[in-house]
């Protein structure tokens, strides 16, 4: 899918200086861009930093977009870096945080009384049992329907790498399904 | 092909991600394979409810408020006043260019309109060593040379 002539006019806009062209180029993506942080974080309000940050950073960056390229999908990649950046540090905190914790009493985190309350969709909890690559991969090329080429463009990494990845997340889908939510699995 | 390859092969198979060549050697196996046909039938209907899921999900939508909030911050950056590409630079280069153009100035001060001239240092008889001393005028700045005049050059001992 490539940018259409409209896109390419609003983006010559706003190189040109017109930067209020950049909200209608945006527009329509917007929703979609948040489902896919969504998918990704599996939390309401880190999607909405995820997705806010993807669009900013889209804004400064826009001199560097390839024109060749689907403007959705180059939304897309930077939303998935924005997430998996977000995935890394919250790890390397949530590591530092037990780390300190093991010299302290221990108490109830009250992210757990979250997610506990936290009502997930089943297709959300079906993408729990993925590992954040393997969720990566099948969310853009299964539910966004990128390309393999577009997926692995999107998350800098090849296409034997996105194979590999989907493959692994199809097959633990496909047990979720069988094991845990037999109902999807029966069409009810 | 066997079972256990066509099993493998079978997640990417099933959402049509095989290269051609593998995609019709899996398909001829499965042709003639009852239970990786059953097999490939789940894969497909995964992910078709999985897909079908997902469209059916509702999704976070944004608020207008919080649209319009980040819309507000799309203005005062303009990405067209695109900065040159040496300023673009990172500051490090810009400072190791601010350095190297301040030092060929100082030099240029120090060295400029002869004001190091050499100077033969005198000495009696016939001497085997000459010197060479070389004095800024304006700092003081000495250096001094000394030259053998019986001085032969052997060629490299190694």
């Amino acid at each position: 899918m490539r940018m259409n002539e409209t896109e390419k006019e609003l983006v010559e806009m706003v190189l040109s200086g017109r930067t209020e062209a950049f909200e209608p180029l945006v527009t329509p993506y917007r929703q979609p861009l948040l489902a896919l942080a969504y998918r990704l974080t599996r939390n309401r309000e880190e999607a909405l930093e995820v997705a806010q940050e993807a669009l900013l950073r889209a804004f400064r960056s826009l001199a560097r977009y390839d024109v060749s390229r689907s403007f959705r999908n180059w939304l897309f990649q930077i939303a998935a870096n924005e997430a998996r950046d977000r995935f890394r540090k919250r790890t390397r905190e949530k590591a530092a945080l037990e780390n300190a914790a093991r010299h302290e009493p221990p108490y109830s985190a009250p992210e757990d009384g979250r997610a506990r309350q936290e009502i997930r969709s089943e297709i959300l909890q079906c993408l729990a049992v993925l590992s954040p690559r393997e969720r990566e991969v099948f969310v853009l090329r299964d539910l966004e329907e990128l390309e393999i080429k577009e997926t692995a463009r999107a998350l800098g990494c090849s296409s034997i790498s996105v194979r590999v990845n989907l493959s692994s997340a199809r097959r633990k889908l496909r047990e979720a399904i069988r094991d845990n939510f037999p109902h999807l699995k029966e069409g009810r | 092909m066997t079972c256990r390859k066509a099993k493998k092969l079978m997640p990417l198979y099933a959402g049509d991600d095989l290269r051609p060549r593998l995609r019709a050697a899996v398909r001829a196996h499965i042709d003639a394979c009852l239970s990786c046909r059953k097999e490939l039938g789940e894969y497909r209907q995964a992910l078709t409810r999985l897909k079908a899921a997902a469209k059916a999900e509702s999704v976070p939508d944004w608020s207008e408020g919080e649209w319009r909030t980040l819309a507000a911050r799309f203005q005062p950056e303009n990405p067209a006043k695109r900065r040159p590409a040496f300023l673009a630079r990172p500051r490090w280069a810009a400072a190791s260019v601010l350095g190297a153009f301040l030092g060929l100035a100082a030099l240029t001060m120090l060295f400029k309109d002869g004001n190091l001239r050499p100077r033969e240092t005198p000495t009696a008889g016939e001497p085997s060593v000459v010197s060479l001393t070389l004095v800024s005028q304006e700092t003081g700045l000495q250096v001094v040379w000394f030259l053998d005049k019986n001085f032969e050059w052997k060629g490299d001992e190694n």
